[in-house]
């Protein structure tokens, strides 16, 4: 009996590189921010409805769920910064050297996380 | 919709396991997927215990050796071992290279053989490239001069001119970065891959070429050409050292600032 002809795997066997890694979270990172970017707005929108409003989103904000998704949103738009400018650097034509790649990946990640803390130290006015 | 499991047919099974009958020392787990079109079932993997001892030093010298001594119905391409021809190209160990450059001491624990990602299988290791070579048909992978065909000179073209094709003139062909692409595999049907697109750039970028424009016009789509989002799959996987995304990334430049 013939069978019509299966796909070979892809997906389930690709070993991840760093570079494909990034360019999926940033993929995920930019979606995750277009939905943030909506509810600041919203929430800037809400202050219009008075100081009950604001003072249900401030009882949101520093709760712990709130202080976790403040902090994971200054990751997700830090990543997004900091990757987009090695995406404007490809768009000049620089950095497509498979090591040069490599090394501008890892310190996109790092990097990353350096941004969400000056990121929170400013916002606290601790720096 | 994108699919990113694999549909029914193509789950893979837990196939035969191959004792080694040399009494060897020193074996290894051969990990090899296999799919036969005559038998109705869905593709399994295969283990292959082999005496490591009396083999070369190469991915292929494996294959071969599994083929000859162990079980022959065993199916790859394969042509020039030196990885010229681009034939034997396949996912080894979760990154597609060519089986005969790529050496198994570099690999730790078992090893496992797959064909080329997200391709029509037509039996074991050998997957259906029938869509990129029509693909690169449609590029006109030839020098267009406009000649009436009485000139009396050859066109000439300067060193510098030359060095301008190198890194890219070296490809096989193998389909190794195409078949690495994720967009490729989503949108494998109209965006051109890695392949072509490094190929389209070889032709655009040739200076005794006179359908620059033409060629570049013809490439500027959304599908052909700009579902590349420089994942760089492509170049960590070019047995040959090229660079398709940096390709890919010029002809977006030149589309951009012509």
């Amino acid at each position: 009996m013939e069978k019509q002809n299966p796909l070979s795997p892809h997906l389930q066997i690709y070993k991840w590189q760093i570079s494909s890694l990034l360019s999926i979270t940033h993929r995920i990172v930019g979606v995750i921010n277009t939905f943030a970017i909506s509810i600041i707005c919203l929430w800037v929108m809400s202050l219009l409805l008075g100081e009950n409003s604001y003072e249900l989103t401030k009882l949101f904000l520093q709760s712990f769920f709130g202080k976790f998704l403040i902090i994971a949103l200054c990751w997700t738009f830090s990543f997004h910064i900091l990757n987009e400018i090695r995406h404007l650097a490809w768009d000049y034509g620089y950095g497509f050297d498979l090591k040069i790649a490599k090394i501008t990946g890892v310190l996109v990640f790092f990097g990353s996380f350096i941004l969400t803390i000056l990121f929170y130290l400013i916002g606290r006015n601790l720096i | 919709m994108t699919q990113f499991s694999l549909p029914q047919n193509s789950k893979i099974e837990v196939g035969n396991y191959f004792k080694d009958k040399t009494n060897s020392q020193n074996i290894r787990k051969i990990n090899v997927y296999r799919w036969d079109p005559s038998d109705g079932q869905n593709p399994r993997v295969d283990t292959f215990e082999v005496d490591m001892d009396n083999c070369g030093p190469k991915v292929l010298d494996i294959l071969i050796k599994i083929k000859n001594e162990i079980d022959p119905s065993l199916t790859f391409r394969r042509s020039c071992a030196h990885g010229v021809c681009g034939s034997c190209a396949m996912n080894i160990d979760g990154i597609n290279n060519l089986a005969c450059i790529k050496s198994h001491t570099d690999i730790n624990g078992d090893l496992n053989i797959y064909p080329l990602p997200h391709l029509k299988v037509i039996k074991d290791l050998i997957g259906d490239l029938s869509t990129l070579y029509k693909q690169y048909e449609s590029i006109q992978p030839w020098l267009k001069v406009g000649q009436t065909g009485k000139e009396i000179q050859e066109i000439k073209q300067s060193q510098k001119d030359r060095e301008k094709l190198d890194g890219y003139y070296e490809c096989i062909l193998c389909a190794c970065c195409s078949t690495s692409c994720p967009s490729y595999w989503w949108n494998g049907d109209k965006y051109l891959g890695p392949a072509v697109l490094l190929q389209a750039y070889r032709w655009i970028n040739d200076s005794r070429d006179n359908d620059k424009k033409e060629r570049l016009k013809k490439v500027a789509d959304e599908l052909k050409l700009y579902r590349c989002h420089t994942i760089m799959n492509c170049t960590n996987s070019c047995p040959k050292g090229l660079n398709p995304a940096k390709a890919i990334g010029s002809i977006k430049k030149m589309l951009a600032t012509s």
